[in-house]
């Protein structure tokens, strides 16, 4: 998967989350830029993006998410 | 109950209901929902299940781990809310780590902490007319002794089954207090799979025959067991295995241990090992590194579950770990076909498989958290035999009456908070708590006066900038285990007053008197260096609503402009400040504690 295809997909996944279907993403996107991106939707966004790309990330890698870009990168890295 | 079929509770699905759900107009339910878990994730669903049960439902949601305090103090908002129905969710979590660390005869475990709830019901009861809601615990996954545990009075296992027994029998004598089966739940999930039916009605089979070679594997495990082919040692790789990092480059403030990183899986894994020592699996080290830089992190590090004296041999040089498990075996004298080798690096793995064909060496997964787990499905500690079972044996026939903790124990709040037998670590910003210092203050938003984001790199600044900055950290323990580093306060020093530029606190601790030990703190610090005025501001976010009263609680004044978005400004008088009575003990730091290597 190319990261513009990861990065479509995952821009669903956000409007999904945050019930906005017009959200736009960045790779500098980070959560202060969306409202309602608190403790409790960050781990539902981990969530639905596990199950989208059917992909299992680890404790530490998801402590370190700071913005969407690197989200993506995780992604990549473990899309098949 | 369900309608119709499970779809009606897919979360993504309810999670949507949950955000487009209006209010509703009809005279509310309300439930309280009192927890050592989040609930932030359960409460919107129970307003969407409720409705479409065409209930109107209020949610009352404590505090994370506020069981007790809420029950115990009176003017708790548990009791201001008035609620018909409180949900109490206790939860194998932190029953595992209550469980670890007990002192003391483990088979009193159960009977001790189903006092400790019941309890908690009776203080409901006696405050309200609600109807009370107490979880089950699921039962755990690891078995120290595989099968043969249930055989052997003080495993985990066999405390949360015991606790789980006793509390639906306490419950069966108070009219207003029903059980909500976790267990129940999380058993189903599993046989739901195994149970199979038409196999039953077509061939009398135990389970899907999916699962009958797990049923095999565990006659073969019994039976390998009592022919004395249990596993005798396990070996352990340190560095990303029994700590997060390597401690040879990120040094011993910088490994994952304690709230650090990882820090909570490894303490989990370890404490794990821990029990396989306790039931008499022989516990060696085998690791590339420094001998005397590893076995300080066993002899020093405040993180660490297991200590030298739990390790058999420890080998840590630079020799290929096929010639050290060579001689770790001819240590111990034992086949290498009762040992286990635990690394994280499939190169490890390799070459020992490759070496040693018959020492066992499972594969591991990348997340430490899940290290137990993975473990636990080998059942590699199957065994036929326990030593120190006969010993035990005296405990039943203990006297009764010793049994019978006492169960009024906990009447008032100020008795539980002084049995809880809080201790704090204060210490000015060191080097090596800087990264969870840093972590603490990007992540705290609700217990957070001025929401100042200070960066890793700032707060080095701030530490050494002694001239214009105090900046200080709490460390919390209590009798049931670590907090950690909870508080952060940053006092600026200006000539006029003593600033709080920043005072933060992490959410688990509310209620215990930290903040009160912090604030005395403050003034102490003032009164040292002769100031006559502490400063402090507050400046509200969509999140810290909860500390708009702090400055007002410890009797500072209001300036009068309100400065919008700046917040709002409050000063108090040195010589006024009443230091606050708190049920804390202070720890001094040990002696060179100071002087860690560290890691920036």
């Amino acid at each position: 998967m190319s990261p513009v295809e990861i990065h479509q997909k995952l821009r669903d996944v956000f409007r999904d989350v945050f019930d906005d279907p017009l959200l736009e993403i960045t790779d500098s996107t980070t959560a202060a830029d969306v409202e309602d991106w608190d403790s409790l939707t960050h781990i539902n966004l981990i969530v639905a993006a596990e199950k989208t790309y059917a992909v299992s990330f680890t404790t530490k890698e998801v402590k370190a998410l700071s913005n969407v870009g690197d989200f993506i990168r995780l992604i990549a890295s473990r899309a098949k | 109950m369900l309608k119709n079929d499970r779809t009606e509770l897919s979360y993504a699905e309810l999670v949507r209901k949950a955000r487009q759900q209006a209010p509703g107009r009809r005279q509310k339910f309300k439930v309280a929902l009192l927890a050592d878990v989040s609930t932030q994730h359960l409460a919107p669903l129970l307003r969407v299940l409720f409705a479409s049960n065409g209930v109107d439902v209020e949610i009352y949601e404590a505090g994370y781990d506020t069981v007790e305090l809420e029950a115990f103090d009176p003017a708790s908002g548990l009791y201001a809310f008035e609620p018909h129905l409180v949900c109490i969710f206790q939860s194998l979590w932190k029953l595992k780590s209550l469980y670890y660390v007990f002192v003391g005869d483990r088979t009193k475990f159960s009977e001790v902490q189903a006092a400790k709830t019941e309890a908690v019901w009776k203080a409901i009861q006696s405050r309200t007319q609600a109807q009370v809601m107490q979880s089950t615990f699921v039962l755990p996954y690891e078995r120290p002794f595989g099968n043969y545990g249930s055989r052997v009075e003080d495993t985990l296992m066999g405390a949360v089954t015991e606790l789980n027994r006793t509390l639906s029998l306490k419950a069966r004598a108070l009219s207003s207090v029903f059980m909500s089966d976790i267990d129940y739940l999380a058993a189903w999930v599993g046989r739901r799979h195994f149970l199979d039916e038409k196999l039953w009605a077509l061939s009398k089979s135990l389970c899907a025959l999916e699962f009958l070679p797990d049923v095999a594997q565990n006659v073969v495990d019994i039976a390998l067991a009592t022919y004395g082919r249990g596993v005798k040692c396990v070996v352990l790789d340190l560095d990303n295995t029994i700590w997060g990092g390597v401690v040879g480059d990120d040094g011993f403030d910088g490994i994952g241990l304690g709230d650090l990183d990882d820090g909570d899986a490894f303490r989990f894994f370890q404490s794990y090992l821990l029990e396989l020592s306790r039931r008499g699996v022989v516990l060696a080290v085998c690791s590339k590194n420094d001998e005397a830089i590893a076995r300080r992190v066993f002899k020093e590090h405040p993180g660490m579950v297991l200590r030298e004296e739990h390790i058999a041999v420890f080998v840590a040089n630079w020799l290929d770990k096929a010639t050290n498990i060579r001689h770790i075996r001819e240590e111990l004298n034992i086949g290498y076909d009762t040992m286990v080798f635990l690394d994280d690096n499939p190169f490890e793995r390799n070459l020992v498989r490759q070496l040693i064909p018959e020492i066992i060496v499972p594969e591991l997964p990348e997340d430490p958290a899940l290290y137990v787990r993975t473990i636990s499905e080998l059942n590699l500690f199957e065994t036929a035999s326990h030593s120190s079972l006969d010993g035990q044996r005296n405990v039943l026939y203990e006297d009764q009456e010793k049994r019978d903790i006492d169960k009024s124990r906990f009447a008032s709040l100020d008795d539980y908070l002084a049995s809880l037998e809080t201790t704090a670590v204060f210490s000015r910003f060191e080097p090596r708590n800087l990264s969870r210092i840093a972590q603490l203050i990007q992540r705290s938003n609700q217990f957070n006066l001025t929401t100042r984001r200070y960066s890793e790199a700032e707060c080095v600044e701030l530490m050494n900038d002694a001239h214009h900055f105090y900046p200080f950290s709490i460390t919390v323990h209590d009798r049931f285990g670590k907090f950690g580093l909870i508080n952060v306060v940053v006092l600026r020093k200006t000539p006029e007053a003593l600033e709080i530029d920043t005072f933060l606190m992490s959410c688990r601790v509310l209620q215990r008197g930290i903040e009160q030990y912090a604030m005395n703190k403050i003034f102490d610090y003032a009164r040292l260096c002769g100031y006559k005025r502490v400063n402090g501001r507050y400046i509200p976010t969509a999140k810290n609503m909860m500390v708009a009263g702090f400055f007002e609680k410890f009797g500072f004044d209001r300036a009068d402009a309100d400065e919008g978005d700046a917040g709002t400004t409050w000063h108090l008088t040195v010589a006024d400040y009443e230091p606050r009575e708190v049920p804390i003990r202070e720890l001094k730091l040990p002696q060179g504690a100071d002087h860690g290597e560290s890691t920036q």
